[in-house]
């Protein structure tokens, strides 16, 4: 076999020029130049009024994707009103004064907008659209128009709920999958609002009014709560005129300090069986992790890539391959907060959960007590750099890229800096971090079985 | 306002054409990243699967990916992942698309093994007994999720024996009874250079090395025969209805439908865009406004045509709830008879055009698009740069046009509808919704093979 020199070599150079953040003197003031990868640059700049914008210049068609990202998720709800981040959320799309309920729809669907959505996580809410390069100014206006002057009026309210519950249905009641990802978090999270599901309790969604949508808009949206993200056919001159134009006279609206219940420490194991509508068995088991911004990470993600990424990964080996289960992931959550690992599986004909349990078990346990070898580090480290390329492909993905890095952890090149250290990540300090979280009174296990 | 829009989708047209350096070679060139991304498409798909052999095609797919004569599966797995590389593949109707992606700078020890991937495939015993255990239990598995579980049925109820009825996947009995010599057949008739192209994108220094190798890939595997194509499905007579029962059901998935006409036929793009007004991706389409937006029923409703290199469907698709469920199916037949009756208006269709014709630049704004459109156009027969007149067809689009065509192609009283659900529940009211004789619905248990 030809001996070639390991990715990691190419993408260090690549990221040693990602981690300098050189103002250019000719561009807006107070603005700063962050290198991505490739030929792609981010400028990043801030208005009066607090809001970020960012923008990556890509003239290659005439589009650009336009994403807003708030710094608000289901982890700022109350209990009893779980659910309101997520249908709020929807509210956005009913009316203001001047785009009355509808026209904020017909005027985006008549410009060709396209990946025209929005979703609510635990830790934040993004809207997004690609449009054709000379609107710009239109959803601009609309942005901005909705940011501040949304109406929310109890009828619509009622009905948006209804679409929420049916939403709610799909997503948990009548998905094995989304019930058992309800239970874990449920679970494995005792005080931290982590514990229940974005799109809420059934109960709760019952119980909000638009006054309580109303008090949550009042609160969360405002332009310091925000980021803009433009990627594609723009100039960040442009943007900023633009954006200043529509978004400057919006006031900030004070951040209401809120200190959410830090999560105890786990001090044993705890599982749950759960009968539910399906013919295999299912697996979910989640370990607690700190944040995304804290120095482990990194060492999480490369674990994560060991584990799972590529076929020859560890436990696609060890499950897969011998015909324990059919599939098998991992997820280092990214949380702005302490949150989960997970490993997941559905299992094969006639095979039991508690089987593949013991195999993940024992794969972490090797992990935290014997290094890996330079090989399948590199193969891991590997498989990150694809990712982290193809996640910066088009102007949609380099947005929601920048966007989430961006509320989640305060810094698209913070991404850049956890990318690059996960590539410096050696084999010792990822078994330090194995034997840091994997441990068995960190662990929740559920688990799905036929009824 | 038209010319500007139009304008718009031509730039995009006529700045992007596709370079074909070689006969079997078409590449997109995007030096933003050191990314190459490969597709080969072969023609002919899982409707060539053989009777009682169903699944064949996909499986024969994947345990290409499964050995060589020089490598095991678990050495193939190990080199695609040190390179960071991925190469799957996707099993259609009428067609097989083997993706691989890769950092520019791995391309050289890429392409062998995707040649000998393709060429020198070993077929191992023990690798057919794993992948049989991963596709039935994938299959059991499927059994879990509403939404697949229902279009999988929709399908075969609607094409009633016909090849475009069949999952790609097979099924549980056909393949527990899949051999390696079905396998080896499968793969000496389908994967020849006569149905092969290869499509690329990324950077562009790649096109030297992918021109040559897609040469030696064409000598690998001699052959000139196309994929034969199946006889067009036959409409089925009288509305039907049949309940997949799954009990304990809070909501539903209603797939109602018939047969629809392939792309290139003359009143394609009148019936696209009266299709957009009546469910298609908008949230002012009728179905969208009347079950969603002013009833709260259904978080989705819609309508699309799918198309294959013969006539494949027309369907709506809603999930209500269960105690919605008889209203929303009746509400929507109405709506399906109203719009044959009366068709759209010349407000809806203006709407609908100024959307599409604006939105049409993103069916070509990147590489990766530009050669998901060419795969398309290669596998449904429809003329190269099809999919770059998009806006143009659109634009020719009459209320008169697109009202005749909805006239042509939907029969309200040939609907086949499928709901999961809990039958003991809506047996009744749902076909007192449909019309049909409750002793004419058909009910089947959700874990039919």
């Amino acid at each position: 076999m030809q001996k070639r020199p390991p990715l990691v070599w190419l993408a260090v150079p690549l990221l040693l020029a990602a981690c300098s953040s050189v103002p250019k003197p000719e561009k807006i003031p107070g603005s700063e130049v962050i290198h991505l990868a490739g030929k792609l640059e981010a400028t990043r700049f801030k208005l009066a009024n607090g809001l970020r914008v960012i923008v990556v210049e890509d003239h290659s068609s005439p589009t650009f994707a336009y994403q807003t990202w708030f710094d608000v998720g289901s982890k700022n709800e109350t209990p009893g009103y779980t659910g309101l981040a997520h249908l709020f959320e929807h509210m956005m799309f009913k009316g203001t004064r001047k785009y009355p309920e509808g026209k904020f729809d017909e005027t985006l669907e008549r410009s060709g907008a396209e990946n025209y959505n929005a979703s609510t996580s635990q830790d934040y809410t993004d809207y997004t659209q690609e449009l054709p390069s000379d609107k710009l100014d239109m959803i601009a206006e609309l942005e901005a128009d909705r940011m501040v002057n949304l109406v929310v009026d109890e009828k619509s309210f009622s009905t948006e709920r209804e679409v929420v519950q049916n939403e709610r249905r799909f997503r948990t009641e009548n998905s094995p999958d989304g019930t058992l990802y309800q239970e874990l978090f449920g679970i494995a999270f005792q005080t931290h609002p982590y514990r229940w599901p974005v799109i809420g309790y059934e109960e709760d969604l019952a119980r909000m009014s638009a006054q309580d949508a109303e008090a949550f808009y009042k609160a969360h949206y405002a332009p310091n709560h925000a980021v803009v993200v433009v990627a594609g056919d723009v100039t960040p001159q442009q943007v900023h005129e633009t954006l200043q134009r529509h978004y400057g006279s919006i006031p900030a609206v004070q951040k209401q300090p809120k200190v959410l219940p830090s999560e105890p420490s786990q001090t044993a194991a705890r599982r749950k069986t759960l009968k539910l509508s399906t013919q295999v068995d299912k697996l979910l088991v989640g370990y607690r992790i700190p944040s995304e911004s804290h120095e482990d990470s990194p060492a999480l993600s490369l674990i994560q890539s060991v584990l799972t990424n590529g076929k020859s990964a560890r436990l696609q080996r060890a499950l897969v391959e011998t015909g324990v289960a059919n599939g098998v992931f991992s997820a280092d959550i990214d949380g702005s907060d302490p949150t989960l690992f997970i490993v997941g599986a559905n299992l094969q004909k006639g095979r039991k959960a508690p089987e593949a349990e013991a195999i993940i078990r024992q794969e972490l346990k090797r992990l935290a007590t014997e290094n890996v070898g330079e090989a399948e580090l590199e193969r891991a480290r590997n498989q990150l750099s694809f990712q982290f390329y193809a996640a910066l492909d088009n102007n949609h993905s380099r947005a929601a890229f920048i966007g989430r890095y961006e509320v989640v952890v305060g810094g698209a090149e913070k991404a850049l800096d956890i990318f690059q250290k996960t590539l410096a990540t050696g084999p010792e300090a990822l078994r330090k971090t194995a034997s840091r979280y994997f441990q068995d009174q960190n662990r929740t296990v559920v688990i799905g079985a036929p009824k | 306002m038209k010319t500007r829009n139009l304008s718009f989708f031509i730039l995009l047209g006529l700045g992007w054409t596709l370079t074909a350096p070689a006969a079997d070679l078409q590449f997109e060139a995007d030096d933003t990243l050191p990314l190459v991304y490969l597709n080969i498409v072969v023609r002919g798909g899982a409707v060539e699967d053989p009777a009682g052999k169903s699944g064949l095609t996909n499986f024969m797919g994947e345990m290409l990916l499964r050995g060589t004569k020089v490598r095991s599966k678990e050495q193939l797995d190990q080199e695609l992942d040190q390179m960071g590389a991925h190469f799957e593949e996707e099993t259609r109707g009428e067609a097989v698309v083997f993706r691989g992606a890769v950092l520019s700078h791995q391309l050289e020890r890429f392409l062998p093994l995707v040649n000998e991937i393709l060429t020198q495939p070993a077929f191992p015993e023990s690798e057919m007994k794993k992948l049989k255990g991963e596709l039935i239990s994938a299959l059991l598995e499927e059994q879990g999720r509403d939404q697949a579980l229902a279009g999988r049925h929709f399908d075969e109820f609607l094409f009633a024996g016909h090849p475009y009825g069949k999952s790609v996947m097979g099924k549980v009995k056909d393949l527990e009874g899949l051999t390696s010599q079905d396998v080896k057949r499968q793969y000496e008739s389908q994967i020849r250079d006569g149905r092969i192209t290869i499509l690329a994108s990324g950077d562009s220094s790649a096109v030297a090395r992918l021109q040559a190798w897609s040469k030696t890939l064409e000598q690998s595997r001699p052959g000139k025969e196309d994929a034969p194509r199946v006889a067009a499905p036959k409409a089925t007579s009288g509305r039907r209805l049949i309940i997949v029962d799954k009990p304990e059901r809070t909501q539903t998935q209603i797939l109602g439908g018939e047969i629809g006409f392939k792309m290139d036929e003359p009143d394609f793009f009148d019936f696209y865009v009266a299709n957009f007004v009546f469910g298609g991706g908008s949230f002012h389409a009728r179905l969208m406004n009347e079950i969603r937006t002013k009833r709260g029923w259904s978080y989705g409703a819609n309508a699309s045509v799918r198309f294959s290199r013969q006539p494949r469907s027309w369907r709506f698709y809603l999930f209500p709830a269960a105690k919605d469920t008889p209203a929303a199916l009746e509400t929507v037949l109405k709506m399906v008879e109203e719009w044959r009756d009366r068709g759209v208006t010349p407000q809806e269709l203006d709407f609908a055009k100024t959307s599409l014709i604006n939105g049409a630049g993103f069916l070509l704004n990147t590489p990766r698009k530009r050669i998901e459109n060419r795969i398309q156009e290669i596998t449904l027969d429809l003329p190269e740069g099809f999919m770059k007149h998009y806006a143009e067809g659109v634009a020719r689009v009459s209320v008169e046009s697109a009202n005749a065509s909805v006239k042509a192609h939907i029969h309200p009283d040939q609907l086949s509808i499928l709901v999961l659900g809990t039958a003991k529940d809506l047996k009744e009211p749902l076909a007192k919704a449909a019309g049909i004789p409750v002793e004419k619905v058909q009910v089947i248990d959700y874990r039919k093979d």
